[in-house]
């Protein structure tokens, strides 16, 4: 009971680094990122080509894949995303399902269907108070943990998250102070796809490195963003814990085939009850 | 050869079908669908279990494939009762379509999981001698496809055809003018339901088989690919871009003797090809290839609107 709660904890925190990645970009970009899974499945693969082919350590390997990483965003944003901003965010949304069939394929490309692994050695699991909390686990739930720090001070303390926050919340506004909203999208990118790129690297540590290991995640980090009500930082921290906990207790009542069932069952309890989320204004459109 | 066109015209007909489905929720509706793959899955299993199980014939196991699939699509669509943002709409669509694909992975009992189901009977498949039949088979998907393109022409043309683009454009302007957003949106999801439901259909009938893995993202990329090529809204463009799209998909199966690659890269370098392709239509042609057609075919059926003697348009 309680070790699955603590599976579920550390599932949750993985689940909210693409969450938080997917709120920021939302609240700046103003669409829904469907190519956020597809974007930890390269980055992963990119961390496996430099410590298994290259030799590096996990931790240089995932420092450097994830600023190549926060650039590469920059990039696809510019190719795919810019020339549409003003189609509004349906046509946005398609393009990045486009552009995640492309990712995901690449590296499938790359490294076939074969589930891989990273070069690590085995450690033994750790005890504490009955639960059994492996290597990976810890690893995932220390660097999780230090990524949301970051990313608070930096949203709340530094001149670059306050502006991201302006744009998010009146781009219009945002300029006339003199905010250059170009600069803050490419900021926000490359956030982002640092956060997709150490997001993607826990996975691969969690589960396996494979072509789908991104778009098997991609409804429960939906989930946890859409609970913490879109747009809102906060919100998906505490939406991806509470999505990860739930879904992993709830394997004890339900088969674990279904486990993708519960965000579903919450993004739609969500929806027609809470539709703002927990930490979300309701806004009028218009 | 003969043959190979033949069949290859029937996997143009369902597709086109399907992209038709696609094209009606999203081209026209403006609601995305994200989990198309698992309905059209759905509407397979439901023909084909509705004939193994419980002992339907040919027509009334499609018909009630419809229905159901029809229900499911308009269930989810119920589920967007409150909000309106087309952003959560996709992830419900995904999910859905997600839980549908392990429904069927995962209840060997019913669906015999990855196995798949074997056997599928098909129309008249008794009386029509097996050399002949891909000729019957394709004579009827044809007549399918003119039947869907005449209604879905009738139905964008009617008054509700001009609720369905008027939630499209803006949801809150077509509420204001008291049109009811809300069943709008589930009528116009269902109705893409019921023809992916045939769609899923006339794949059963055609393969005979079917298995979770013919269900999967590749299906959502080349109706995606379809209806953009197209042009969104253009029912008839919508056919001819699922025929471009299946014919290059299909036609790429003889550039294995080209390039060296194994089944599981040349399937990758489709999809690929087909992401890089749907993003430059989205940026350089986004109103599809038949985009005069579907300007003329505006402009004509819009001018005689603001006819004094429609005073039944206010009634509507």
């Amino acid at each position: 009971m309680l070790q699955t709660a603590f599976n579920g904890l550390v599932t949750g925190i993985i689940v909210a680094l693409p969450a938080l990645a997917v709120t920021l970009l939302f609240g700046v970009l103003k669409f829904a990122n469907f190519a956020v899974g597809a974007m930890m499945t390269v980055a992963a693969y990119m961390v496996y080509a430099l410590n298994t082919e290259l030799d590096w350590p996990m931790l240089p390997a995932t420092v450097a894949a994830a600023v190549a990483f926060g650039f590469m965003c920059i990039l696809m944003d510019l190719v795919t995303f810019k020339p549409l901003r003003e189609r509004g965010g349906l046509t946005l949304m398609v393009a990045s399902l486009g552009l995640g069939f492309v990712l995901e394929n690449v590296a499938r490309l790359a490294y076939g269907n074969a589930a891989r692994s990273y070069a690590m050695d085995l450690a033994r699991p750790f005890r504490f108070m009955d639960i059994r909390m492996n290597r990976e686990q810890m690893i995932a739930f220390v660097v999780a943990t230090l990524a949301m720090a970051v990313m608070y001070v930096l949203l709340t303390r530094m001149p670059i998250g306050r502006a991201m926050r302006a744009v998010a919340d009146n781009p219009a506004l945002a300029q006339v102070r003199g905010i250059d909203s170009a600069a803050i999208i490419r900021w926000t990118w490359f956030i982002a796809g640092m956060l997709l790129a150490v997001g993607g690297v826990l996975i691969g540590m969690d589960r396996a490195i494979e072509p789908p290991m991104g778009a098997s995640y991609l409804i429960p980090v939906f989930a946890a963003a859409i609970l913490g009500g879109l747009g809102s930082p906060l919100g998906a921290f505490v939406g991806a814990l509470l999505i990860g906990i739930v879904s992993e207790m709830a394997t004890l009542v339900i088969p674990p085939n279904y486990r993708i069932g519960i965000p579903l069952l919450v993004i739609a309890a969500i929806l027609i009850f809470r539709p703002q989320g927990l930490f979300g204004q309701a806004h009028i459109r218009r | 050869m003969i043959e190979f066109i033949v069949l290859m015209g029937i996997v143009v007909c369902f597709s086109g079908i399907l992209a038709l489905a696609l094209n009606f929720q999203w081209g026209l509706g403006g609601m995305v669908n994200f989990g198309l793959a698992g309905f059209y899955a759905l509407g397979a299993y439901s023909c084909a279990l509705l004939m193994l199980k419980g002992g339907f014939n040919t027509f009334f196991a499609a018909l009630g494939a419809m229905v159901i699939v029809g229900a499911v699509c308009g269930l989810v669509a119920f589920v967007t009762l409150r909000v309106t943002e087309e952003d959560y709409f996709a992830i419900v669509t995904l999910g859905v379509g997600e839980m549908l694909r392990l429904v069927a992975l995962n209840e060997d009992w019913l669906t015999k999981g990855a196995l798949g189901l074997t056997g599928i009977p098909r129309p008249l498949g008794a009386t029509i001698p097996p050399t002949s039949y891909p000729y019957f088979m394709l004579a009827l998907s044809i007549a399918l496809v003119i039947a869907c393109l005449w209604a879905l022409n009738r139905l964008s043309r009617s008054p509700f055809g001009r609720v369905v683009r008027a939630v499209r454009e803006d949801d809150v302007v077509a509420a204001t003018l008291g049109k009811n957003v809300l069943w709008a949106r589930v009528r116009i999801f269902a109705i893409g339901g019921v023809l992916i439901g045939l769609a899923g259909s006339l794949h059963a009938f055609y393969y005979q088989y079917i298995d979770p893995t013919q269900f999967s993202t590749i299906v959502i990329a080349y109706a995606f690919m379809a209806v953009i090529a197209g042009g969104r809204g253009a029912h008839l463009g919508t056919v001819l871009g699922a025929a471009v799209v299946m014919l290059l998909l299909e036609g790429s199966r003889f550039a294995k003797e080209l390039v060296p690659l194994e089944a599981d890269q040349l399937a990758a370098v489709r999809i690929i090809i087909i992401g890089v392709g749907l993003i430059l239509l989205l940026i350089y042609r986004p109103h599809g290839f038949l985009r005069e057609y579907r300007l003329q075919a505006t402009l004509k059926e819009e001018r005689p609107e603001p006819q004094p003697n429609t005073p039944k348009e206010a009634a509507t």
